[in-house]
């Protein structure tokens, strides 16, 4: 399939899936460990890409949270990034899309500025999390983060749904129209 | 490139049944029991939400988009107009759930407080405290209201006299123009300037009388500088009338 929609299959049983997009390996390896090292009730399932689209060749379940990782150190990233986001059916952005850009903390290696990723994030009406993958401890509490996403996006939290946990991520201010 | 990972999930059933060695066997069939009814539930729980994301869904899509291309200018503001209809359905939610919650609440509270009558002194205290705080309340309210009434007429005070000052330095203003312009008007009246004229003529003719005077004086070969008379006479007519 050469768009990912959200609702093209049905759900399995107390299972999630969600789907980490980015360039570096070891980044995605990391983080999917440590998602997975959290507790929680419900199966968790992690798949890793590159790039957008996804082969068809595999039999993969309804994907319920998409993550796109950006490393603000390459522009490719950001690059490879903002064309996979063309293969995703715009459905998927009322709340099970989200952002995450790492390695804001080295500002002398940053290439991409800040500014940039929070357009993006906001033209995309996504959450966005900063978090330095490198550092274990903050990518054990993004891991627990994106895990509680994950439960509500399934749908396995009573109460809430992605719609709903969206507008409450809303951010009240808009990006700062200034770019470097 | 993809690639999947699982984690197994809580097998509570299994989990149970394995350390059954440690625990009587009834209970830990009542656990596992208790264990399979939690995740039934849980599960009931979780394939309610799903239904009802899919039905939403489902209503969403039946809605018809609007066909017309839109500038994205235009689709920002109108996007920014729907997340703010949802933040106003939400709060109107939260405020209708918080009153039936205090409702609630209140009713029982009051059936509360006929069951046990005076045993409840913690709670007669409470709702006393509460009935003083709230009296407070609307006494400094009412004074507060009174303040800002005070403060209102003040500054409306305030603006008639200033509209009373402006009115009347205007008046000044038109006042005084009118002024300068009857001066400029009467420097270059015509009546002055044929009196103007007269008086020259006038000065004219009198200067010419006064050579003839002097001439006859003169003619005459008197010895005009003796007489005291004649000297006033003639020093008199030696005066240029122009610069009176």
């Amino acid at each position: 399939m050469s768009v990912l929609r959200p609702m093209d299959k049905l759900p399995d049983l107390n299972a999630a899936t969600i789907l980490l997009v980015g360039t570096e390996d070891s980044l995605l390896q990391k983080l999917a460990e440590s998602m997975l090292q959290d507790h929680c009730a419900s199966e968790l399932r992690v798949h890793l890409a590159n790039s957008l689209p996804l082969p068809s060749t595999v039999n993969r379940p309804r994907i319920d949270l998409i993550v796109f990782v950006i490393n603000l150190h390459s522009k490719y990233s950001l690059r490879n990034v903002e064309e996979c986001l063309s293969h995703v059916d715009s459905s998927f952005f009322l709340g099970k899309v989200c952002f995450l850009a790492t390695g804001a903390g080295q500002e002398n290696h940053c290439s991409i500025h800040q500014n940039t990723v929070i357009k993006l994030a906001h033209t995309y009406r996504s959450p966005l999390l900063f978090c330095d993958l490198e550092v274990e401890s903050f990518r054990a509490i993004v891991a627990q983060r994106l895990v509680r996403m994950l439960q509500i996006c399934a749908g396995h939290v009573p109460g809430i749904s992605a719609v709903n946990l969206l507008s409450l991520l809303r951010r009240s201010d808009s990006p700062p129209s200034k770019e470097l | 490139m993809a690639s999947a990972m699982e984690q197994p999930g809580e097998k509570p059933v299994a989990g149970a049944e394995e350390c059954g060695e440690v625990r009587g066997e009834s209970q830990a069939a009542e656990e596992s029991i208790e264990d399979r009814i939690r995740l039934l539930l849980r599960l009931r729980a979780q394939t309610k939400q799903q239904l009802l994301e899919y039905k939403s869904m489902i209503d969403a899509s039946e809605e018809k988009t609007p066909e017309q291309i839109m500038q994205e200018k235009q689709i920002e503001v109108k996007i920014e107009d729907l997340e703010n209809e949802i933040e106003d359905v939400k709060s109107n939610f939260e405020m209708k759930t918080l009153a039936l919650n205090r409702m609630r609440l209140s009713a029982a509270l009051t059936k509360n407080m006929e069951k046990m009558g005076a045993e409840s002194s913690v709670l007669t205290d409470d709702m006393k405290h509460i009935l003083k705080l709230q009296n407070l309340i609307m006494k400094s309210q009412e004074e507060s209201s009174e303040l800002e009434q005070k403060l209102l007429d003040v500054r409306k005070k305030r603006l008639q006299l200033k509209q009373t000052s402006r009115s009347k330095l205007l008046e000044i203003q038109t006042e005084k123009s009118k002024q300068k312009k009857d001066l400029d008007n009467m420097e270059n009246s015509e009546v002055i300037k044929t009196m103007q004229k007269k008086l020259q003529m006038e000065i004219k003719i009198t200067t010419v009388i006064q050579h003839v005077f002097q001439g006859l004086i003169l003619g005459s070969k008197t010895n005009w500088a003796e007489d005291s008379a004649l000297r006033e006479i003639v020093l008199q007519l030696e005066k240029d009338l122009t610069t009176i």
